[in-house]
Formats: C-alpha cells, structure tokens, sequence
C-alpha cells in the first residue's frame, strides 16, 4: 500500500486521526529543516489544518480519498492561511485573500498542507538555487541541486518529510527534481487541474503537478484535484481524473523509443537506467518500437521564448502598487517606485527572464521571435502526434540528461542551465502528460525514466508507470 | 476652404452587464472605493480571467447594429503597458483578430448631407481603475471598481470632414448603442468616451496630413468645440510655415483650449500577444444570427417606418424615434386609439416636457390616449384638455373623470351658454356696435371671450349660433 | 553578439526595472547569449499559415453574467503597500500624471 494511501485508510477508519499524522510530519519537517526546503510552517498550524480533518463527521471522513494525508505545496500556489512567496523578496511576506482551486480541493479530499515549499524564484530554475529564501539541498548529497524548479517539494517527499507534495511545472519543474531526486513526479495534460491560484509564470505550459514516492501516491493527489473549474477558462471541460486498476503487465501496450532522446553522448548512467526500463518494459509484455520526433532540438529555444514572453506579461502585476514589497526610488515619483520595486525585488533569473521577454515581444522582433516559437511549438506537437498516430499508446525517454548536477555549477551560465529540461519541456509545450519513474542509481545518485502519453490519457500512462515502477529496483546501481 | 479635415473617431462604451468583463464582480457605478473587486480585477497573483457571456453578446449586437461582420473566430490579447490604474500590467483586449471589422454609421453632415462613415473594427475589452490626482495632497488614490468592467471600443475610418460631423456621428452611434440596449453611454459617468484623430490637408490631396490625437472631452458639444479649436491650431501652424508633430492634445472644457500631454509620447511599444488565459472566442454563425435578430428595431427604419405608416413628417418621426422610450410610447398611445398626429403632438409637446425632467412619463399611454380621444369627440376642448394633463400625471385617475371634476367639460347647452353670451356682450358695449355696424370679423372676439368667461368649457362649436342669435337684438 | 547595451536598456525601460551601470555589462552578455541561442529557430522551415498550437481547450467557455466574485479573505487594506480612504496610495505620477 502507497503511504497516502496508508494514512488516509487509517484516518477514514478511524485507525489513527490527522492530528497523529500531522504531528509526525511536523518531527520530520523539523529533522529535515537542513534542507532548506519547507517555508512557512508551523506545528501550531498544522494541528489547526489536521483539526478540520478530525472533526469532520466519521460519515464525512469515510469519504475523504486524503483524509489526514499531509501534503507540501509549493510556495507558488495561493493560500489564506501562510504567506506565499513565490521563492521572491517582492512577495515577502505576502499572504493572498483566496485560496487555489487545488488548496480547496484538496481540503475537500481530506488532505492537510503541512507546509509551503521553496522553489526557484517564480518557478524560474531547474535547480532551486534562484530563491530569495536559499538555495535548496539534494537529500542524498547537500553539495548538489534537486532539481527545479519544484526543488523544496521534490527534497521533502524524498527525504520522507511528507508522503506527497504539490509542484508546478513550466517546462519540466516537476519531473526534472523527481528524476534527480529518485521519486516520482506527474505532469498532468495541460487544463486538466485548474490554474487558478497558481502563480502564473508561462500561462500556456503551466501546470500543477504531483509528487510521490510511488505512482500511486503522486496520482492520488492528482486524481483528488483534477477537473473542470469555472474559474480557469484554460481547464478542459471533464470530470475528476479516474485512475486506472493497477497492472501486473504491459502486455498490449507498445512504447516508443524517440531517437532524439537517446544520442549518442547521452550520460552513461542515464543510458544504463534506460536500458534498464527498456528491458523491464519487453518483460512486462510490452512492445519496443523506434520513432523519431525530429523538431525535440528546437523545443528548449522555443521554449525559451514562450515562456519568458508570457512571463514578462504576467509579472507586470509586481509593480509595488496594491501588494508585496515596494522600494521608493531616489526620485520619489511613481516610475522610481515601479523600477526599484522591480529592479530590487525580482532576483537575476527572474530579470533575465521578464527582459528577454520584453525583448521577443517588443515591436521589430516579435514576428522573428515569438511568431516563429509558437510555428515551431505546433510542429512539435505534430512530431508528438505523429508518434502516437503510429501506434506509440506512450513514449519512453531519459527525463534527464545527467543525475543531480553539483550546486554553482550552471548558475553563471543559464544557457547550460536551461538545457537541464531539454527532456522534459517538450512535454509542456505540446501540452502532453508524463510522467518520471526512478528507475535506478548512478554512482549513487538517482535516475528517472519518463513516459509520455496522448492528450488526456493519464490513467493508462499512469497503469502502466506503476507496472513499470514494481519490476524495477530503484535504490540499485545500474550498469 | 483651403484646408480640408480629417477625423476619424475611437468610442469606449462601458457595456450593460451585471458582473464585469472577466470577474463575477458587480459592473456598478457610484460603490465606495475598492468595494467592487476581488482576486481578478485586483490582478492578485494567481487569479485568472473568464469572460461574461452577456458582454459577448451585447458586443455582437453593438457589432450588428453598426453594420459589421461579426467573426465566429476571435483573440483576445494582452496590450502591455504600465499604469497604476491597471492592475496586471497588461490589458486584455483584442488586436489583429477583433470580434467584428466593417461596418457603417450613416448620419446627417452640416454640410454634406446624409453620409455613410465607416466603422473600422469594435472589439472588446475590460477598463482600466480610476486614477485619482486631487484626493489626497501629493500622491494618487486608486479606485478599482471600475477595473474590469466590460468595453467594446468602436474605432471609425478617417471618414469624417469637419467637428460638426463628428458630433452628428456621435449623436447617431450614441443613440444606436442606448436603441440597443447595449450601453446607457453616460459620458458624466464616463459610460462613453472618445477620443479624437485629426488632420489637415489641402482638399484633392490623396496624402492624409500628421495628425494630432485630442483626449478629454466630457460632451459631444465640447469634442466638437475642441476639434474645432485644434483643427484651427493645425491652420494656423502650417499657414505660417510650421509643421504639425504627432502629438497628444488634452482639452480643458473650462478654457475652451487644448494642450500638448506633458509627457513625451515615446513610441508605445504595447506588445500585444494572444492572452494565453484566454482560448480563442469561437462563436457559431446561428449563435452571432440570433443575437442580430433580438436587437430591437432601430432608429432609422423606426423613424422611415413612423413616416409612412402613421403619415407624420420627417421631423417629427426623427423626434419620436431618436429615443426608444419615446417611440414605445408614441406607439403605445396610437396603438391605444389615438389618432397618430394629434399623439404626436402631445408627446412631443406636454409629455416630453416631462420625461426631459424625471426621464420618464407620467401618464399611461392608455389614459394620454383616453384624453386626446375626449378632444376629439367634443367633450372637453384642447385647451381645456391641456389642463386636464397635469391631473393625470402620476396618477391613476380617469381622464374623463378628471375633466368632469375640474368642471372642464364642454358645455353645448344653448340655456348655459346664453347666460355667459349675455355678460360677455353686456362687458363689451362698443364691440357689440361694431359688430352690428358690420365689423363681422369680430365674431372670432366674441367666442374667444366666451371661451374665456366658460373657463374653456364652452363648446365653441355651440357658442358661435348663440351669438348670432342674441347679437341680432 | 545580437543585442547590445542599448537593447537591453530599453527593455528594461519598457519593463520598468532598474538595472545599474555595474550590472549591466555583465547581464548584456548573459542576454545576448540566450538571444544568440533562441535565434537557432530562424533555420526551421515553418509553415506560415499554421495557426499557434493550443494545449487546452479550442475554445473559450463563458460565464453566466451573475454577480458572484470570489471573496477577499482580506480586504485591501490589509495587503496593500499604501491604502488611505479607502483608496490604494501611489507617489504622485510625474509625467504619466495626464494620460
């Protein structure tokens, strides 16, 4: 049985209450406090979130798919209760009026946010080095990075400080850190979980995404918070996610294997866990089957146009003006106001990002940059279609080119930093769910395989990870 | 004239919906500051927009009255920029994809007669917050009630030749969008605002001048006032050698002037890109067809279909039906039985006085016509029916009634009449001589005395066989 | 190098950050790379007639006009910079004041 499930039976049974649940994890929060990963928690609170849960009817709690099953939130997504920061000295201290769509979800299911997590300033980093609030540690070895941007959810489901923990992702922040942190991270299809009250960085990629040790647990929390929202027009008009009975086989499904993803320099270790998933999935039952995606080297520059242009827009609303931080310029006049305010409060990644945005968008570039992106995000997404028109039911790829890469070693250099997701942020552009599965150790730091899967097709992508999941060892090295 | 001018006009009308543009907030007029907001039209991280059904609607029907094509596929945009009054940063608002593009506005011109002006394009969008200078000393107050509530910008081609136009443009767009029940377009309250282009050139050139955009005018009397104040700026400068530059101007409705925005207008760099909140507006052709088809009848064929049918001239139709208020109600009373000439001439007389003030009519249609009917059948006169009228007002009382209380009932009684014939002759000794030495015109005098003395109840048919009678003594 | 001191200046004019002389030598660099590297897409062939890919739904859907905001767990008041009568407080424009 995954962990959230065995605490959500054993609350609904009245085996034990949320409050013993969340005061464990409030020990495990404080034990892994090193890591620099949770923000803005308290056991005070934490008690007061497990209470609702206690309190509920026995009738009601029966009902509760996450009853008292603890989950860390990243520090992008809104809540009334605890400041939410955005990883950003401009929302120092900023506690939003509302809650996300997926909070009162979640709530709904039973669940208790145990704390926020930190993150790469505005989810903008595949590294969480680029937050106001300190870098993020590798559990497995605090001289590296977990991943980004989703790093402080990815390091407290890994370190077992919390069963499951909510992400986002833009291109990649929530499989990259799974992968680099040996869990697993979901992606759901883009509009299948509302976006309302999640921070907007790229509104066209983003996503809010799940982590988990297993499968199981990671698609839980989704299935729990998916769905049509009124409030997000971006949402797909469908019902709750369904997941699919578990499978012991893969037997009928074929897996394509997307040469651009396996060149020839790939990383060795990455290459040996693949070829480790690749045989485990021809055991299962499963079919191999070579394709070719071959627009994949364009998807990291397209990548880097969409979504820095949308970020510029959507970070406009930090102006100093009606909340967060406000620095006064020399000046004194409101256009001092605005530049220090934005000059001081975003960090270098983030002004980078909001400037190369500016810059695709301004008059004179616009057709040579942000027109020709978003062509070449539509020929992506047509290499993706291709593949699965050719009888792929899901593809099969590294989600990382490397393991965990040494903190400041890309930080000088975003190019290299960006190339980080150059697996994953495909996925995103083309909308598309996937999914990273450990599938072993190199020289003791963990590897992730991904699958990726049509439009909406979750719950057998999701089967089929599970399947993938209990055949492989994921604390062995791999060869 | 030796110069020829080029306007052409942008309108914001706020639309007539109950919630705003993207947000379940109330669209009101008139809130404490900061009341009507919530995660949305503050731009709070994190809060997302839906578009209002109704505003789409209401910007079809807009669209459809002014003539355009209305598109089944449309984007919206984010229109960048940086304002304290707009709360994203960005303004969602349609660009290279509007709702609807190509329609026509056909009004009277001063001095061309009926001409047709071209609608470019509407689209819509929300409003910005209000900037307040004069609040608080030294600083700017935001008010974002306002922020979010539904616009359709209507943008004309350069089509119009002088202020006079502009202003006849305005009357008939304006009168078209309160017909359609699209916007109240309330310029006090801000409902409606335009903003000006204007150039000069000398009349044949094909070239259009450098042209100057004036802002702030709160009336359509004052566009037309500061057209005409800038247009002859613009003489002035290139009759004596100068050159006009591209140029904001704000009118001061107190000064009657208008001056360059102290700001530099820098080259706007908007950097508009389709709002990747929004997926396209995907409207079918029935759905666009069914909104055209509910849009009442308009003013035009309502004033061309008043003339024929009801025979009534083309001034008096343009009256009734520049309001749809007081078209339903001229109709109303005809349709009620009154003769359409005579109902005319009280709405356009005694009832408008009326609604000019309260904006409305006091008098139910039924019981206007119940009275004019009395006129007509004799019982009481015009002029005593024109007192009978403001009996009626706000009242349910019956006309007839009213009339019989008052005593303004006409009297055809030849027993009663005598008696006020007999004092009359008896007050105007020297008349009565006249008339029997045969000043005959004099009998109009006699029946107006009559008249008077009955307190207009006399029925003046009756009184003149009276007079002859007791005049032949 | 495709973007120079003077882009980047004005994009962060148009963006309204302030960026300092110190700064800006280096940040031009690191801008010019990433442009450099983006500027690779220019050798697709790319059909020019494609309308934009869309992840998502293909259309909008609508809300009913119903007066129903989401409430405000706080008012203004409580996470706004500078708020007085009721009104967000802002230095005084300079030269924006009349737009």
């Amino acid at each position: 049985m995954s962990a959230v499930e065995l605490i959500a039976s054993a609350v609904r049974e009245g085996r034990t209450t949320a409050a013993v649940a969340a005061n464990e994890v409030a020990s495990r929060l404080e034990k892994t406090a090193a890591l620099n990963a949770s923000l803005n928690w308290s056991a005070e609170r934490l008690e007061a979130e497990a209470a609702r849960v206690d309190r509920a009817s026995p009738s009601d709690r029966a009902k509760m798919p996450l009853a008292g099953v603890p989950i860390a939130v990243k520090d992008n997504i809104v809540t009334t209760e605890q400041p939410t920061t955005c990883g950003s000295r401009i929302l120092e201290g900023y506690v939003s009026p509302f809650n996300a769509t997926v909070i009162n979800r979640l709530r709904a299911a039973g669940a208790v946010i145990a704390c926020k997590a930190n993150l790469d300033e505005f989810a903008m980093g595949s590294s969480t080095e680029h937050s106001a609030f300190g870098r993020v540690k590798h559990p497995d070895d605090p001289s590296r990075v977990p991943g980004g941007s989703s790093g402080g959810s990815a390091a407290l489901v890994a370190a077992g400080a919390v069963p499951a923990a909510l992400g986002s992702e833009t291109g990649g922040s929530v499989r990259q850190p799974a992968s680099f942190c040996g869990i697993v991270g979901i992606k759901p299809s883009y509009g299948r979980v509302s976006r309302y009250g999640l921070v907007a960085f790229g509104s066209s990629l983003d996503a809010v995404s799940t982590f988990g040790r297993s499968v199981d647990d990671a698609a839980r929390v989704l299935a729990a918070m998916s769905g049509h929202d009124p409030l997000d027009a971006t949402t797909i008009a469908q019902p709750p996610l369904v997941l699919d009975p578990p499978r012991r086989d893969l037997k009928g499904l074929t897996f394509g294997l997307p040469a651009e993803y396996f060149p020839r320099d790939l990383h060795k270790g990455v290459r040996a866990g693949l070829d480790r998933a690749i045989k485990a999935v021809k055991e299962l039952g499963g079919t191999i089957k070579e394709v070719s995606l071959p627009h994949t080297r364009y998807a990291v520059p397209t990548y880097y146009i969409i979504a820095p242009a949308e970020a510029a827009a959507n970070l406009a609303r930090y102006d100093g003006v009606r909340y967060g931080q406000r620095r006064v310029g020399p000046a004194g006049d409101l256009r001092a106001l605005y530049q220090a305010t934005r000059g001081q409060g975003f960090g270098a990644e983030v002004r980078r990002r909001i400037l190369i945005g500016t810059y695709v968008l301004s008059s004179g570039y616009y057709d040579a940059y942000y027109r020709k992106a978003q062509q070449v995000r539509a020929l992506l997404a047509e290499d993706f279609r291709r593949a699965f028109d050719a009888g792929c039911d899901m593809l099969l790829t590294p989600t990382t080119p490397t393991p965990a890469f040494k903190a400041g070693e890309k930080t000088e250099d975003p190019v290299a930093m960006y190339l980080a997701d150059i697996f994953v942020c495909p996925v995103n552009l083309a909308g598309l769910p996937a999914v990273s599965v450990p599938v072993g150790r190199s020289e003791g730091l963990p590897l992730g395989a991904q699958l990726i899967a049509p439009n909406l097709a979750e719950a057998r992508m999701l089967s089929a990870a599970a399947a993938l999941e209990a055949a492989l060892d994921a604390a062995a090295e791999v060869r | 004239m030796a110069w020829e001018t080029v306007i052409g006009l942008e309108v914001h009308v706020q639309l007539l919906t109950r919630s705003k543009m993207f947000c379940g907030c109330a669209n009101k007029f008139g809130a404490p500051p900061n009341t009507l907001v919530c995660p949305v039209c503050l731009g709070l991280p994190g809060a997302l927009p839906v578009p209002n059904e109704q505003a789409i609607r209401l910007a079809t029907q807009a669209a459809r009255a002014l003539g355009c094509t209305v598109h089944t596929r449309s984007i919206f945009a984010r229109k960048n920029y940086f304002y304290p009054d707009l709360p994203k940063g960005y303004q969602i608002s349609q660009f290279d994809q509007p709702l609807a593009t190509g329609g026509t506005i056909w009004c009277e011109s001063p001095e061309r007669g009926r001409i047709g002006i071209g609608v470019t394009r509407l689209h819509l969008e929300e409003d910005a917050g209000k900037s307040l200078h004069d609040r608080i000393p030294g600083k700017t107050a935001i008010d974002l009630n306002r922020a979010g509530t539904p616009l359709v910008e209507i943008v004309s081609e350069p089509d119009l030749r002088s202020p006079a136009e502009a202003r006849a443009y305005l009357t008939i767009l304006k009168q078209i969008l309160v017909y359609a029940e699209v916007s109240d377009c309330n310029m006090e309250e801000g409902s409606l605002r335009v903003d000006a282009n204007i150039s000069i050139r000398r009349p044949g050139d094909p070239k259009l001048g450098t042209k100057a955009e004036v802002k702030n005018m709160n009336s359509f009397a004052n566009v037309e006032r500061a057209l005409i104040v800038e247009r002859d700026r613009q003489v002035a400068l290139l009759e004596s050698g100068g050159r006009v530059e591209q140029v904001t101007m704000l009118f001061n409705a107190a000064s009657g002037t208008v001056k360059p925005m102290r700001s530099k207008e820098e080259s706007h760099d908007y950097r508009y890109f389709p709002d990747p909140d929004l997926p396209p507006l995907v409207l079918t052709q029935k759905w666009i067809e069914e909104q055209h088809a509910a849009l009442p009848e308009l003013p035009e064929p309502k004033r061309e279909r008043f003339m024929t049918r009801y025979a009534i001239t083309a001034y008096d139709a343009g009256v009734l039906a520049s309001e749809r208020p007081v078209a339903d109600y001229f109709e109303a009373i005809v349709e009620a039985g009154a003769e359409a000439k005579s109902a005319a001439n009280w709405v356009m007389g005694e009832a408008m006085s009326g609604y000019n003030e309260t904006g409305r009519f006091g008098v139910g249609a039924d019981r206007l016509a119940k009275l004019i009917g009395l006129v007509k059948e004799g019982v009481v006169s015009l002029q005593a029916a024109k007192r009978v009228y403001p009996e009626l007002v706000d009242r349910d009382d019956d006309p007839r009634a009213v009339a019989e209380r008052l005593g303004l009932l006409q009297v055809g009684d030849a027993a009663a009449l005598g008696a006020w014939v007999e004092e009359v002759l008896a007050a105007n000794p020297s008349e009565v001589d006249r008339f029997r030495g045969g000043e005959a015109k004099l009998m109009g005098f006699f029946v107006g005395q009559v008249m008077k003395k009955s307190g207009g109840k006399a029925d003046p048919k009756a009184v003149q066989p009276v007079l002859v009678e007791k005049l032949k003594n | 190098m495709s973007i120079g001191r003077k882009d980047v200046l004005h994009v962060a004019k148009l963006a309204e950050l302030a960026v300092s002389e110190d700064e800006l030598p280096k940040l031009t660099e690191q801008l010019g790379r990433i442009v450099d590297y983006v500027a690779q897409l220019n050798e697709v062939p790319a059909g020019e007639q494609a309308p934009p890919y869309l992840a998502g739904p293909d259309k909008v859907t609508l809300r009913p006009d119903v007066v129903a905001p989401v409430p405000l767990a706080r008012p203004p008041a409580d996470f706004a910079p500078e708020f007085a009568q009721g009104l967000f407080v802002v230095p005084r424009l300079g030269a924006m004041e009349d737009q």
